[in-house]
């Protein structure tokens, strides 16, 4: 792959106050994107997340050349993203990424691939796509799936670096997400940087090893998956509170860890951002039993970082 | 960096040329019906030997229905273009190294080489069936209709980029049968009519294929009249819709870019 000859190490991807207006019929511009910082190193696989309407695809657009940046400036391995699509460097499954009906898939695979100075190789990617069998195939004739999967053949065609997916699994059914992912697995270990927008937040959690997180056009989260998921919602904390156990619920209450503390007879639950301190407190003395730590979810990190910045 | 001069993507034209030539129903209506109109009213019309200018009726109306069907492939490669285009197929081209001009050029080539199909079948039959001019006249007026009709790839493309469907673009193609009664193309125009007719977009362009053999005299049902256009009317015709298409072309790709 070109990353591993070129003398260069830029970040896979970097976006300085990256600001992205549309004009409307009526009323003041819309700031689609409003100020994003973001730099995305080789060989990361980075989710993006966000409600509908937070900016994503606008941002992945001006990370491809598709859309022109109103402010700010973005770089792909050092490069203007028109210069690092030309080169091959960066390629994208779009989500509204459209096909020729009446084409075959080998031909739609053929013209894109004509389409590179260096001969991309199609019957390679036609089977590591798992469309051999659907070359002679018309794309109208191709389920959701299929057109997907054609999609990310010819995403494939320049052998690109740096590969980004727009919620590459929209109307997939669960097979054909599964099957996707697995092909994705492999693609990604070939050293490829993968950045995809979903709305699976199960996805994120399975394949992403950081979350990007916008909202409203912003950057409301960034880090490693795991820590985007305790975030906010820290660890639960449920235990059986022992006869005599209820004057630990007031000191658990007091405790500036404990961000929230429900008992329901016997039973306690405490979302914290300190587990350990809690579990240490219900045990001590045996004022609790049959204590249970869970981490929080991604849907509950979700909803309440991209709550916060729409209120 | 120098970015190469947009070239000929050979294996991008041959697939496109592949894709019309599945389309039987538009091959039809490019190909086959002028072909069949120039058989029924050119080379078995009673009075197919009649002299026009310095040609005969054959080669008038072989003229017009080769200039009727060359500006039906146009219009149509035109606004599947700009259709494809807008559908997705635009941004799946935009992360490619292919430029706009490159995607033009293809484009260009293929209206190019359908609008040849019209232009051969019906100048081989009007050969074949009693069409009668100079040789130079033969191949100026068939080099006429070729060039004039990309001038309607820019209608086909003005009309897929305002309505943004296939089925507009269908319309715009058959649009042009009432554009060509319009224009003087299947029927000789008198009076008033031929009057509004000069304002129309195949007026000129139908003109000036037929001007070869005519030296721009105009015909009526019963023969020659007297009434002659100077060469520059239907000139400005043709440049002055070309330069209308052209710039609403442009002005929709701007304000769809504004949208983005």
């Amino acid at each position: 792959m070109n990353s591993t000859t070129g003398p260069d190490r830029a970040p896979a991807i970097e976006l300085h106050g990256l600001v992205k207006r549309f004009r409307t019929p009526h009323g003041p511009p819309v700031r689609a994107v409003d100020g994003i910082d973001l730099s995305i190193g080789r060989g990361e696989i980075v989710a993006f997340l966000g409600p509908n309407g937070a900016g994503k695809t606008t941002t992945l657009d001006m990370v491809l050349g598709l859309t022109a940046p109103s402010e700010g400036s973005v770089r792909v391995h050092g490069l203007p993203p028109r210069e690092a699509v030309r080169t091959g460097r960066v390629s994208a499954v779009l989500q509204t990424g459209g096909l020729l009906r009446d084409l075959t898939v080998r031909e739609t695979v053929r013209l894109i691939a004509s389409t590179f100075p260096t001969g991309a190789p199609v019957d390679e990617v036609l089977e590591r796509t798992g469309l051999t069998g659907l070359a002679g195939r018309r794309v109208s004739k191709c389920s959701g799936g299929e057109q997907q999967r054609l999609r990310f053949a010819l995403a494939l065609l320049p052998d690109p670096d740096l590969l980004i997916l727009d919620e590459p699994t929209a109307g997939m059914d669960v097979t054909a997400r599964r099957d996707f992912w697995a092909t994705m697995h492999e693609e990604a270990g070939r050293g490829r940087t993968v950045v995809f927008a979903t709305h699976y937040l199960e996805e994120a959690d399975r394949f992403a090893r950081r979350i990007v997180m916008v909202a409203g056009g912003r950057l409301v989260a960034d880090g490693p998956t795991d820590q985007i998921r305790s975030r906010v919602s820290g660890r639960t904390v449920r235990a059986r509170l022992s006869p005599g156990g209820d004057r630990l619920v007031g000191e658990l209450r007091d405790h500036p860890a404990c961000l929230r503390v429900e008992v329901d007879g016997d039973r306690v639950e405490v979302q914290t951002t300190d587990s350990d301190a809690v579990a240490r407190m219900l045990l001590l003395g045996h004022a609790a039993s049959d204590l249970e730590i869970t981490s929080g979810s991604l849907d509950h990190a979700f909803t309440a970082l991209t709550q916060e910045v729409s209120r | 960096m120098n970015r190469p001069a947009a070239v000929l993507n050979t294996t991008y034209a041959a697939i496109e040329l592949r894709r019309v030539s599945r389309d039987l129903v538009s091959l039809f209506f490019i190909a086959g019906l002028p072909a069949v109109l120039y058989l029924i009213f050119g080379s078995s019309a009673e009075d197919s030997a009649v002299r026009v200018g310095d040609g005969n009726v054959a080669f008038y109306v072989m003229v017009s229905m080769a200039a009727y069907g060359a500006v039906t492939a146009t219009t149509g490669v035109g606004g599947m273009a700009a259709v494809e285009r807008m559908q997705g197929w635009g941004r799946q081209l935009g992360l490619t190294p292919m430029s706009d001009a490159g995607f033009v050029v293809v484009k260009t080539f293929v209206s190019f080489a359908i609008a040849v199909v019209p232009i051969a079948l019906i100048y081989l039959l009007g050969g074949l069936t009693g069409a009668e001019a100079d040789p130079s006249s033969w191949l100026i007026s068939g080099l006429v209709v070729l060039a004039g009709a990309a001038v309607f790839s820019l209608y086909g493309l003005a009309v897929g980029l305002m309505f943004r469907s296939e089925g507009a673009v269908s319309a715009a193609s058959g649009s042009l049968v009432i554009l060509a009664f319009l224009g003087n193309v299947f029927f000789p125009l008198s009076g008033l009519m031929l009057d509004i007719a000069r304002f129309t977009p195949l007026y000129g362009y139908v003109a000036l294929a037929r001007y070869p053999i005519t030296g721009g005299e105009l015909v009526s049902a019963t023969g020659p009249t007297s009434e002659t256009d100077p060469l520059w009317l239907p000139v400005l015709n043709l440049v002055v819709w070309a330069i209308i298409f052209a710039g609403l072309a442009v002005w929709l790709v701007r304000r769809g870019r504004g949208r983005q």
